[in-house]
């Protein structure tokens, strides 16, 4: 904007104005007669018609109305008389555009600075210059300007708002009827209340899409209006802007949001099955569990991630021949599959074990035929099978790619060398292999599945030597704490991932629990 | 870049790289993919290029599982290549470096 300060440069350039200003009116009104009209109504629409010719509030130009009186010492009814009839001459001329506009002779030279008013006279390269870069920020916002002149019912459109309804600038605005049908009839109820809003004398700023050439495009129009004093409008002016990049990926972006909740709606209701399912399957105890020479205690960590709980299961049940299976195995995958595989074979493990064998490694190649026999959807699993035998204090195990249970005795943990035995589901005819261990008084035998040592940003040793650690630390205690605290030291790895862990330890001598 | 890309090798066999973590977002369309080549190319030989992989959870195991059953159902020999260390220590916890092939050098 071109602005001058109110300092005595300022004054002065004032006083010329007003002076040039007057001059010019007085010429004018020497061409045109004098109005007509009332002089109160015409010192209303006087000033109306000045604020809505230079922009500024119908206040302002009342001030300036009444400055030009006091410094020409005239009755400010008959100053305001000049100006109706200055402006409603000019405004009976064709208004062309913006720039025809700029370039015309006499352009109303008012400038708001400050707290007034500065009249000063722009001189008509600079009001080129202005007019260019009004229009460079137009183009650059993808906004246009328009004016409605209600008293001589001319309009005004600039260059942009000319590329927003894509219209030849020599055919001139659109006519306002014209205009309003290109909006979409959805939106009406908006341009509505708009409309309502604007008769309440409110500045209305809408949204709403119009059909331009069979394409749709999405304006916000900003629209205020010169008002009289009762309120009546003299001047409509509106920004147009087009936004419809804008609400084009905003509409896409809510989709996007759409689908994701829909998304989220389906997994929440897919995590509940899950839990539930496995609730129903695995119900965790909350207390040891004592079986014949063992106590055992189950932890289950659950994913922390809803939609990844699901596939780890354990078992600790004495069999038929008087044996104790422990078990514990992951599902690959995660949600309601795994829970249904897992709820398939913690199944037929426990029936495997009334019905068939105790034999860890026989236990093994069933489910592995079973998952075989399955869906291929069902995929893999792991587990580990620990046959205790109550009498001997001995332990036969195998395992299916599972990682190979720890061993606690008086502070020092050791992983137990595997036996051979690939993962369950993955080939027809495995052989199984099985290892022996002899189980010590207040020995502690830990079986878990890989949430507590496998983390992507470590290998699993590195994983498991916190979990020694711990357990090295806790058994090596005077009185080594409950099993239940002791699981509840263990940190899992791999908050991504469930976990189980199941601890057992051999009671004392006296067959009675050593806690 | 791709989690998979699949070609074949001078010698007809079907070449399989993974890339990446493949874990249970990526594992569905990885074996889809994998299956689809070998009913559609019946190769004798499908080897699967780890070198890029940097992490197999259970599901990524089970990628290469249903490769190899893949590979099994089409009489192909199928062999699992490169794993780095990290992979090699998933896959010998999986018990499946002897079904794989995986060379321990």
């Amino acid at each position: 904007m071109l602005r001058t300060g109110p300092d005595a440069e300022g004054r002065g350039q004032q006083m010329e104005a007003h002076h040039g200003y007057l001059q010019r009116l007085t010429e004018l009104n020497a061409e045109i007669g004098r109005s007509r009209l009332d002089p109160d109504v015409g010192y209303e629409r006087a000033a109306g018609l000045l604020a809505g010719r230079i922009g500024c509030r119908v206040e302002e130009a009342h001030t300036y109305l009444r400055q030009l009186a006091t410094e020409q010492d005239r009755d400010v009814r008959a100053v305001a008389a000049e100006v109706l009839a200055t402006l409603e001459a000019r405004a009976a001329t064709p208004p062309g555009r913006l720039r025809t506009a700029a370039a015309e002779a006499l352009t109303v030279p008012v400038q708001q600075v400050g707290p007034g008013l500065l009249n000063s006279w722009v001189r008509h390269e600079e009001q080129t210059r202005l007019a260019e870069r009004i229009a460079q920020t137009e183009r650059l916002g993808n906004l246009g300007w328009g004016e409605w002149d209600l008293v001589s019912d001319a309009t005004v459109w600039s260059d942009e708002l000319y590329r927003i309804y894509e219209r030849d600038p020599t055919a001139g605005p659109l006519p306002r009827e014209e205009s309003e049908a290109l909006a979409l009839p959805d939106d009406e109820p908006v341009r509505r209340q708009a409309a309502e809003a604007f008769g309440r004398g409110e500045t209305v700023d809408v949204t709403y899409r119009i059909r331009v050439n069979g394409r749709v495009k999405h304006v916000r129009a900003v629209v205020d209006a010169v008002r009289d004093g009762h309120g009546r409008p003299l001047k409509i002016y509106g920004i147009i802007q087009d936004v419809t990049a804008r609400e084009t990926s905003r509409a896409k972006l809510a989709e996007v949001q759409q689908q994701l909740r829909e998304h989220q709606a389906s997994l929440a209701v897919e995590h509940r099955l899950a839990a539930q399912l496995q609730q129903i399957v695995l119900p965790i105890p909350t207390a040891p569990i004592d079986l014949p020479g063992l106590r055992a205690a189950v932890r289950y960590l659950p994913a922390e991630q809803a939609s990844r709980v699901g596939g780890d299961w354990y078992h600790a049940a004495v069999a038929r021949d008087g044996s104790v299976i422990l078990a514990v195995g992951d599902v690959a995958g995660h949600g309601l599959h795994a829970a249904a595989t897992m709820a398939l074979l913690r199944h037929a493990l426990t029936t495997l074990t009334v019905t068939t064998t105790t034999h860890p490694a026989e236990l093994l190649a069933h489910l592995n035929q079973l998952l075989n026999a399955s869906d291929p959807a069902v995929g893999t699993a792991t587990a580990v099978i620990v046959r205790y035998d109550p009498a001997t204090h001995h332990l036969l195990w195998a395992q299916a790619g599972h990682p190979a249970p720890l061993h606690t005795r008086a502070g020092a943990t050791a992983e137990l060398a595997r036996p051979r035995g690939p993962l369950l589901g993955a080939l027809p005819h495995p052989g199984y292999d099985t290892a022996t261990l002899s189980l010590g008084a207040g020995d502690v035998l830990l079986l878990y599945t890989d949430g507590l040592i496998e983390h992507r940003s470590h290998s699993l040793e590195e994983g498991l030597a916190p979990v020694m650690a711990t357990l090295n630390r806790v058994s090596a205690a005077v009185r080594p704490p409950p099993l239940d605290e002791l699981v509840a030291e263990l940190r899992t790895a791999n908050p991504d991932d469930d976990t189980c862990i199941l601890a057992a330890r051999r009671c004392a001598a006296n067959g009675s629990p050593d806690e | 870049m791709q989690r998979v890309s699949i070609d074949v090798g001078p010698d007809g066999s079907l070449e399989v790289v993974l890339r990446g973590e493949v874990d249970f977002t990526n594992a569905a369309a990885s074996a889809e993919a994998i299956r689809a080549a070998i009913a559609a190319g019946r190769p004798a030989v499908v080897r699967v290029d780890l070198a890029a992989v940097t992490f197999l959870d259970s599901s990524g195991i089970g990628v290469l599982v249903q490769a190899m059953k893949a590979a099994a159902a089409a009489d192909a020999a199928f062999r699992v290549e490169h794993p780095t260390d990290k992979v090699l220590d998933q896959l010998h916890l999986a018990g499946l470096l002897e079904p794989f092939g995986v060379n321990q050098s």
